[in-house]
């Protein structure tokens, strides 16, 4: 393909047509609404406007085990609605793709301003064990790329698998030039109608439900998290920037906010995950390296308390609230911290 | 009679009988309509491959795991979305919703007023009980005025909804019939399956346990009674009394005539 000047959020939509997508459901929100205007001219792709996030990932949901590759897009507000199906994909290994553009909360808070706040809603918004992967591109090239990473995420782990976006990033414009000859991986269960299985939210052994059976259920959830960690391996995607000079501090950011950080690569070195959950161990052996780490991000500190998790010391936190980005008042910020 | 005889084994290849039974109280009518809905797949020859059962939660969610054909138990109220997104992914399947009242019309009614308005082609029972058995006996939307239920001890304040009227000058399909009048359910469940659109089957079943025993039923059998007593039939009517049973002309079907 040639080069193209794309937004975002068409990049979403124009990657998951490469990817292979054919179903389509979402509700209108800003600031993700591009993606089911750019999908809806598409021609190979059924496209639902539902009547809330609910039953748009329901939709999905119905679609994905009738054989199709299907999506949904939406934004923060409309992912909290989306939880409760959420964790019956993740029960029932559904494989789906939901795109999450975040904004600022909590509530209607600030609809056409960016955030990050959907951090810990990925991983735990809905009730109950599960673990799933999260991708976190930070340009409109990486959209397109990650966009396909994540349908075959999905396809891999039979799981929905999350892209997360924000109203910065998918109303960013830049020139790119898509790849079309990517690796696409298909579905290989058989879809709905071609046997008697038995697809249930309920805890379960194959097609049986077991709602009183305690081995069976933690065997289910730990073959289930097996599965996810084993996937995500395959997609562990992160960039490290080295500082040129010899430095303590290790800086912490991704998405919007991470574009941002590249401004300071001359003082301390970056590091910016792709693959935002689950962490693997790479950002364990570089953190090692340095006295500082430092955590930028556009919520209360929600990433920065899953990094002290994973590392066992302490962080420091520069939230950047309210969907303003400004290079003096990061600047400063940073300055405070770093000796 | 003979022919009867077969009938009656035949429908059976729907059910998974090796793992019944099913979780549900004595005396509850699900199994009614279960075996009633297998009946009417019998009956038109419905395929096991090709056939795709969705439920929701509650007693009745349950009865689609009984299925022997694909079937999918979603999220509370969720039934209807699931099943259009099969649907709409692969239109030779034949669809059918399987829940209770209180899933399709408390905590999934509005998908059931967009299903409508799409008039997507599935088929969707209710085994209306009037009651949330599963966790109980609260009161549901089609629970009538004054009764006592365990959320409504002085009574239920609220009047139910009449499910037929959501259904006036739409192009979708609407029946009711009770667990008693078992031809009627079967021709009831049969319409709505050859129906082209969205059709709605309120089939009326009786909970003993958690609902009927608190308002005097000796038994279930003293509930098949009432409706046995109360309802009459009246297919291919505008519009349904309180005391009768039937299938409503519909908007499509009127512009037909």
């Amino acid at each position: 393909m040639s080069k193209q000047l794309l937004q975002g959020n068409q990049a979403i939509a124009l990657a998951a047509e490469v990817a292979g997508l054919s179903f389509f459901s979402g509700y209108p929100i800003t600031p993700a609404s591009e993606i089911i205007h750019d999908l809806a001219n598409r021609k190979t792709i059924k496209v639902l406007q539902m009547e809330d996030e609910i039953s748009s990932l329901s939709a999905v949901i119905g679609a994905s085990l009738a054989g199709l590759k299907a999506m949904t897009a939406t934004s923060s507000p409309g992912f909290s609605l989306m939880q409760e199906n959420i964790g019956l994909a993740h029960m029932m290994e559904v494989p789906l793709v939901i795109v999450n553009v975040q904004r600022v909360g909590p509530s209607t808070g600030m609809p056409t301003l960016p955030a990050q706040g959907d951090i810990i809603q990925c991983i735990h918004g809905s009730h109950g064990d599960y673990f799933p992967i999260v991708l976190y591109p930070n340009s409109v090239a990486e959209l397109y790329i990650h966009t396909i990473s994540a349908f075959n995420a999905a396809e891999e782990s039979l799981s929905p698998v999350i892209l997360l976006s924000d109203g910065y990033i998918s109303h960013l414009c830049e020139t790119i030039t898509p790849a079309s000859n990517v690796a696409i991986k298909n579905r290989e269960r058989l879809p709905l109608g071609s046997g008697n299985r038995h697809f249930t939210g309920l805890s379960h052994n194959g097609s049986l439900p077991k709602t009183f059976d305690a081995d069976n259920h933690r065997n289910l959830i730990s073959r289930l998290r097996e599965k996810q960690l084993h996937v995500a391996g395959q997609y562990n995607y992160y960039e490290y920037r080295k500082c040129r000079k010899k430095t303590d501090t290790l800086l912490i950011s991704f998405g919007a906010l991470s574009r941002v950080a590249y401004h300071f690569n001359n003082d301390v070195s970056l590091f910016r995950p792709i693959l935002m959950f689950p962490i693997f161990d790479d950002l364990r052996h570089i953190a090692a390296q340095y006295k500082n780490i430092i955590v930028m991000e556009m919520n209360a500190g929600q990433y920065a308390h899953e990094i002290e998790r994973m590392l066992h010391r302490e962080v420091t936190l520069i939230p950047v609230l309210g969907g303003r980005i400004n290079l003096e008042e990061i600047k400063n910020a940073l300055s405070g911290v770093i000796t | 009679m003979e022919n009867n005889a077969i009938k009656d084994v035949q429908f059976k290849r729907y059910l998974k009988l090796d793992i019944l039974p099913t979780p549900w109280c004595p005396g509850c009518g699900n199994g009614i309509v279960l075996k009633t809905i297998c009946q009417a797949f019998y009956e038109l020859n419905y395929p096991l491959q090709g056939t795709v059962v969705v439920s929701g939660i509650g007693c009745s969610g349950r009865s689609a795991g009984f299925f022997n054909l694909d079937s999918v138990h979603t999220t509370h109220g969720r039934a209807i979305p699931v099943a259009e997104g099969i649907k709409y992914a692969n239109e030779k399947l034949n669809v059918v919703v399987v829940s209770g009242d209180g899933d399709l019309m408390g905590i999934g009614g509005n998908h059931l007023l967009h299903a409508i308005r799409r008039n997507t082609n599935i088929t969707v029972i209710c085994y209306a009980n009037e009651i949330y058995g599963m966790t109980g006996g609260q009161v549901s939307p089609l629970t009538p005025k004054g009764f006592r239920t365990l959320t409504t001890p002085a009574g239920n304040p609220d009047n139910p909804i009449d499910v037929q009227y959501l259904f006036k000058g739409t192009n979708s399909f609407f029946a009711r019939t009770t667990a008693y009048h078992l031809n009627h359910m079967k021709k009831c469940i049969v319409a709505a399956l050859q129906f082209n659109g969205f059709s709605f089957v309120e089939a009326r079943t009786m909970c003993i346990v958690n609902y009927g025993r608190r308002l005097g039923y000796k038994n279930s059998n003293a509930m098949l009674n009432h409706y046995k007593e109360t309802y009459k039939i009246n297919d291919n009517t505008a519009e349904l009394a309180p005391n009768e049973i039937g299938m409503l002309k519909t908007g499509y079907m009127q512009s037909d005539e």
